[in-house]
């Protein structure tokens, strides 16, 4: 008996080895172990056997089992795992190839747009908008530029009637906030006016600003030269400072040309100051209560300024081979 | 403005300053130097030289050899020159010197001879007749015999100066003059400015001119003065060298002073011939159609809201613009009636534009001129007409207009001025600064009583103060702060733009570009965009005073922009494209407009190349309306732009809200784009007004649902999507999803007809459906397909 189960399960063994896929295993496996298997029929002959024989001999047919199942598993897993890597050997592709797809991208403007908004947002500023066809009065009148003002010739506006205009200046918004709004606010309005400059390299017809106003009960010049330092450091480097230097605006006094410093020199970035008290009373806000500053930057100015864009006309051509060197 | 710096140095003393720190110095206090003109910069090693001895080439005929004493050494110099004689005394460049304009000189030998430089005319040092007697002349500028041998050129010439071209902000009128500048110089540096000399003596005038103003809001004072025995003659040279380096070109004694007096106290002046005047000088509107002609020869008809200086007869002068020909000086002028006046600068510039004619004298006018100048301009005219002998004052004192403005006391403290900058800046200090600038200041503790030089008109109230203050204080000793608001303030970005970044965003994932494009358009456009006469599209706001044609109207679409966009790109081979804006259209329904004009916040994107068709188009234009969950519908394109059969109308509560589709050939054409070109518009404002509804909760279904494929052949004509709505109404509830999998045309079906094959997904909600079941919801299907569109199932 012994030996014939170590001849059977030797045999087996051999057959197993021998199987190279899992149909060939199964029929083996069927074959010894299956309902009419020669394993089975050895463990059906134990009931012919003595009864003292019978014990022993069913442990070891039953021991001779456990191994072979053993080894069948083991087997079965080992071509499993063959088969399946066979298989994705031969679905491997060339992952060289594209088809086209991929994502766009944002203009830069945009992209600085955003860039300077969150830099304000995450400071308490709100994001507002105004009109871009305005009337006289709030690009000039209430902005403290009354009708014989020579500021109205500086700015060369580009008019729609006597009374309406395409505005020169995102200062707008100013006026416009401080009508919707009260006091303590702190805004930006970014969007695009329009000069009457022929384009050029420093120049083009329509370009965008970002307008800033804070306003509050003891605001004085000093927090416009914080603020402006953080943004300065945030976007001309950590080490970047800024400079005021004296200059003139209508609506504000004292008004400040900035500059901020980066790498070798001085960069005009935005003019800028405290609201005049003119401008306040006209909006109805009342000057020996409130004070504010305000600032207007070039929006395509600085981006241009950091993108390394030397000619003020290019962002306004859309080149596809432009709009994709931004994210 | 050009400013002479030894002008400045008559002055207040800046010799002793390098010009770029004197620059920065100004810059601090809010003069920006543009530009530091050094006028004898071009010149590098050019002396005076005396001529000891000219011989004749020997191998040339026109060439001479001279030998040249220039102090250092004897040099030989060949010349093609024939106005020099031994003993001359000429300028020499030598071996390695520079000329304007960039030339440089070496020596080099000339038919044999080593010439050692070269002798100079007056033209290639840059020198004329008005920076150096005889320096117009042909041939090589005899230098006079005193000259000393290797002197530098430029000292001789005079052409050693610095000149600054200076920024003067708007509301500094009073500094576009050297003695406007002189003084805030003078502050900045600390040091004394001398007063103008304007000492001369009169004699009793024997011509009188009665003065009458008539408008006095455009003219609220006008002075006169005789100057009788007037000799015109041309001016000294250093008064000529300083209006020519200040960009004015001399032209004799008595308009030179004028001049000279407009550069130095910033009062425009204008000096008639006492002859031309008929009788007294009346300051009046132009009567209308009444001409003059101009000193610039040119003849101006007047209009009724235009200033002139007239006589009893005839207009004079256009008031603070230009003089008339005919009243102006002349060589044999012996009496000149000096004018000084304020006019009021809108009229001035009113005037100047009406009539295109700008002088010196109109853009001071235009910047604004203060009551006090025109008796510091007129007095000192008189003084330099009585120190250039010009001609003999007389005591005559005409005049007419308002009284003097009061003196602006300005009421405050050092707190005040302190509080407006963040700073802690001493009383001392801030009286001290004020004290410099004129300011008649009391001080009383903290309070401060600031009187205002009348000059400084555009001095207000305290912030002004404290500008000037912190000017002279130095922004650089102003420390950072941050502002603190104590009231919480809500934050971030209106909703609506909160939107529209986010649509960008799903646009980029998407794969398309940004482009940014100007808000004015050629109106060629409209025509480009095949609209027709009556479209409303093509009522565009203009602009009165556009650059050109190319920027003149404000568009009321983007698709014209972006067609332009893809020709640019198309013409430098960039495709495929796949592009997007986002940007405001004007839209008013009066034109010229009588109100503010809508402005809609528009997106237009456009795909060509690539493959893309009319189905791509529909889905980024699908997927813009879902990102807004908006409930749209479409039916076949109506713009004049897009093919009809391949575009869409987007329909959004009943109004068309956009348009999609591929470019319509000729439109295709005229804006020279491919014709597989496809582009999309739709106006946000409709979609970023609509609110999406609060999601309900629906809950799963439990029950499995079953596909079924139904092929059908319809005419040709019957749209799909038609087919599908049929599905859904006949089904009822039970009809999940249908879907399109196939169309087909050809061999195996009938001409004029295609085969449809949809798949149909049924479920229920409390049950799974059973074989009937389905088939009853199928028949029913069926039915209703055969009875609206008369198709037939396939098998």
């Amino acid at each position: 008996m012994q030996e014939k189960i170590r001849t059977l399960t030797d045999g087996c063994k051999k057959l197993i080895g021998g199987c190279e896929t899992a149909r060939a295993l199964g029929e083996l496996r069927a074959r010894i172990l299956g309902k009419n298997g020669e394993l089975t029929a050895l463990l059906k002959g134990l009931k012919d056997m003595p009864d003292d024989e019978r014990p022993t001999a069913g442990k070891i047919v039953n021991e001779a089992r456990e191994a072979l199942e053993r080894e069948f598993a083991a087997a079965a897993a080992a071509l499993e795992s063959a088969e399946l890597k066979a298989k994705l050997d031969a679905e491997k592709i060339d992952i060289t190839i594209d088809s086209g797809g991929g994502v766009g991208s944002l203009h830069p403007l945009t992209l600085m747009r955003r860039r300077i908004c969150d830099f304000f947002t995450a400071q308490g500023f709100t994001v507002c908008e105004s009109p871009e066809i305005e009337t006289d009065y709030y690009n000039f009148e209430a902005l403290n530029v009354p009708a014989d003002h020579p500021a109205r010739e500086v700015q060369d506006t580009f008019f729609i009637t006597d009374k309406i205009l395409l505005r020169s200046q995102t200062s707008t918004g100013q006026i416009r906030a401080m009508e919707k709004m009260r006091p303590p606010l702190k805004i930006i309005s970014p969007g695009p006016v329009y000069r009457s400059d022929d384009p050029d390299a420093t120049h083009t017809p329509m370009f965008h600003q970002l307008e800033g106003l804070v306003i509050d009960k003891g605001i004085a010049m000093s927090d416009l030269k914080g603020t402006l330092d953080l943004f300065a450091k945030e976007f001309f480097g950590e080490n970047s400072r800024t400079r005021f230097r004296p200059s003139y605006f209508p609506f504000t006094e004292p008004s400040v040309e900035v500059d901020a410093s980066s790498g070798s020199g001085w960069i005009e970035i935005l003019g800028a100051g405290m609201v005049n008290r003119n401008v306040l009373r006209m909006s109805g806000i009342d000057p020996d209560v409130y004070s504010g500053f305000a600032f207007g930057m070039g929006l395509n100015r600085i981006t241009n300024i950091i993108h390394a864009v030397r000619d003020a006309r290019i962002p306004f051509e859309n080149d596809a081979r432009f709009l994709r060197q931004f994210g | 403005m050009k400013l002479l710096l030894s002008w400045l140095n008559d002055y207040v003393k800046v010799d002793d300053i390098e010009p770029a720190a004197l620059a920065d110095r100004l810059l601090n206090i809010g003069f920006e130097v543009e530009q530091i003109i050094d006028i004898g910069g071009g010149i590098d090693r050019v002396v005076a030289g005396k001529i000891l001895d000219v011989k004749p080439h020997q191998d040339a005929d026109r060439l001479s050899v001279c030998l040249v004493d220039v102090k250092e050494r004897i040099l030989t110099v060949v010349t093609g020159a024939d106005n020099i004689n031994t003993g001359d005394i000429v300028p020499v460049a030598l071996d390695g010197a520079s000329l304007p304009g960039g030339k440089k000189i070496t020596a080099g030998s000339l038919r044999g001879v080593l010439s050692e430089g070269m002798l100079c005319s007056g033209a290639e040092l840059g020198a004329d007749d008005s920076v150096f007697e005889g320096a117009g002349a042909d041939g090589i500028l005899i230098l006079p015999a005193e000259t000393a041998a290797g002197r530098d050129v430029r000292e001789i010439l005079g052409l050693n100066e610095v000149v600054f071209d200076v920024a003067v902000t708007a509301n500094r009128p009073d500094c576009q003059s050297v003695y406007g500048l002189a003084r805030e110089v003078g502050a900045a540096l600390g040091r004394k400015v001398k007063p103008l000399n304007l000492k001369y003596t009169a004699r009793a005038a024997d011509k009188t001119v009665a003065i009458n103003i008539e408008d006095i809001g455009l003219c609220p004072r006008y002075t006169a003065r005789i100057i009788d025995g007037v000799k015109i003659a041309p001016s000294p040279l250093w008064l000529r060298r300083r209006l020519r380096f200040s960009g004015l070109k001399p032209i004799n004694n008595a308009v030179d002073i004028t001049n000279y007096v407009l550069l130095e106290v910033g009062q425009p002046l204008h000096a008639f011939d006492l002859r031309s005047v008929e009788g007294g000088i009346t300051v009046r509107r132009a009567k209308s159609n009444e001409k003059i002609t101009a000193l610039d020869g040119a003849k101006y008809e007047l209009a009724d809201n235009m200033l002139v200086i007239a006589d009893d007869v005839k207009p004079l002068a256009i008031a603070g613009v230009m003089g008339g020909e005919f009243s102006g000086v002349n060589p044999d002028t012996t009496c000149v009636l000096l004018e000084a006046a304020t006019f009021a600068r809108g009229s001035v510039r009113l005037t100047s534009r009406t009539l295109g004619l700008r002088s010196d004298s109109s853009a001071r006018y235009e910047k604004g001129v203060d009551y006090a100048s025109v008796d510091t301009g007129r007095e000192r005219a008189l003084a330099l007409f009585y120190q250039l002998k010009a001609g003999k004052i007389t005591d005559y004192k005409g005049g007419a207009g308002i009284d003097p403005p009061a003196q602006r006391v300005i009421e405050t403290s050092v707190f005040d001025i302190n509080r407006v900058l963040g700073m802690k800046i001493k009383a001392a200090d801030a009286v001290k600064i004020l004290r410099a600038l004129e300011f008649g200041v009391k001080q009383n503790g903290d309070a401060l009583k600031c009187a205002a030089p009348a000059y400084r008109e555009d001095v207000d109230n305290f912030t002004d103060l404290a500008e000037e203050v912190i000017r002279f204080y130095g922004y650089d000793k102003m420390n950072p702060t941050l502002p603190f608001i104590a009231e919480p303030l809500a934050s971030g970005y209106e909703p609506r733009l909160k939107k529209i970044d986010a649509l960008k965003d799903f646009l980029v994932a998407r794969g398309l570009s940004e482009a940014v494009s100007y808000s004015f358009i050629n109106p060629k456009i409209h025509d480009k965009l095949l609209l027709p006469q009556a479209d409303p599209l093509r009522g565009a706001i203009r602009v009165l005073n556009p650059l050109s044609e190319e920027f003149s109207v404000m568009r009321t679409q983007l698709s014209g922009s972006m067609l332009d966009i893809v020709r640019l790109n198309a013409s430098r081979q960039n495709t495929p494209l796949r592009l997007f804006e986002v940007a405001k259209t004007y839209k008013s329904a009066e034109l010229p407009p009588k109100c503010l004009p809508r402005e809609n916040e528009t997106l237009c994107a456009a795909l060509a190349g690539g493959g893309a068709d009319f189905y791509a188009l529909k889905a980024l234009a699908g997927g813009v309306l879902q990102f807004f969950g908006a409930d749209c519908a479409l039916k076949y394109g109506s713009k004049s732009w897009l093919h009809p059969g391949i575009s869409a109308d987007v329909i959004f509560c009943g109004a068309v809200v956009g348009s999609f589709g591929k470019i319509h050939p000729l439109a295709a054409k005229s804006f020279d784009v491919p014709s597989d070109t496809l582009i999309a518009e739709i106006d946000l404002e409709y979609l970023l007004a609509s609110k999406k509804p609060v999601a309900v909760f629906k809950p799963l279904p439990k029950f499995p649902a079953v596909e079924r494929d139904l092929a059908v052949t319809v005419e040709r004509g019957v749209a799909v999507g038609e087919l599908i709505d049929a599905v859904r109404r006949a089904g009822g509830e039970t009809v999940e999803d249908v879907k399109l999998f196939d169309v087909y045309e050809g061999e195996q079906i009938a001409a004029g007809s295609k085969s449809v094959a949809l798949s149909v997904k049924l479920r229920s909600a409390d049950s799974t459906l059973d074989e009937s079941g389905v088939s009853g919801v199928m028949n029913k299907i069926v039915g209703a397909l055969g009875a609206e569109f008369n198709a037939r199932l396939r098998t």
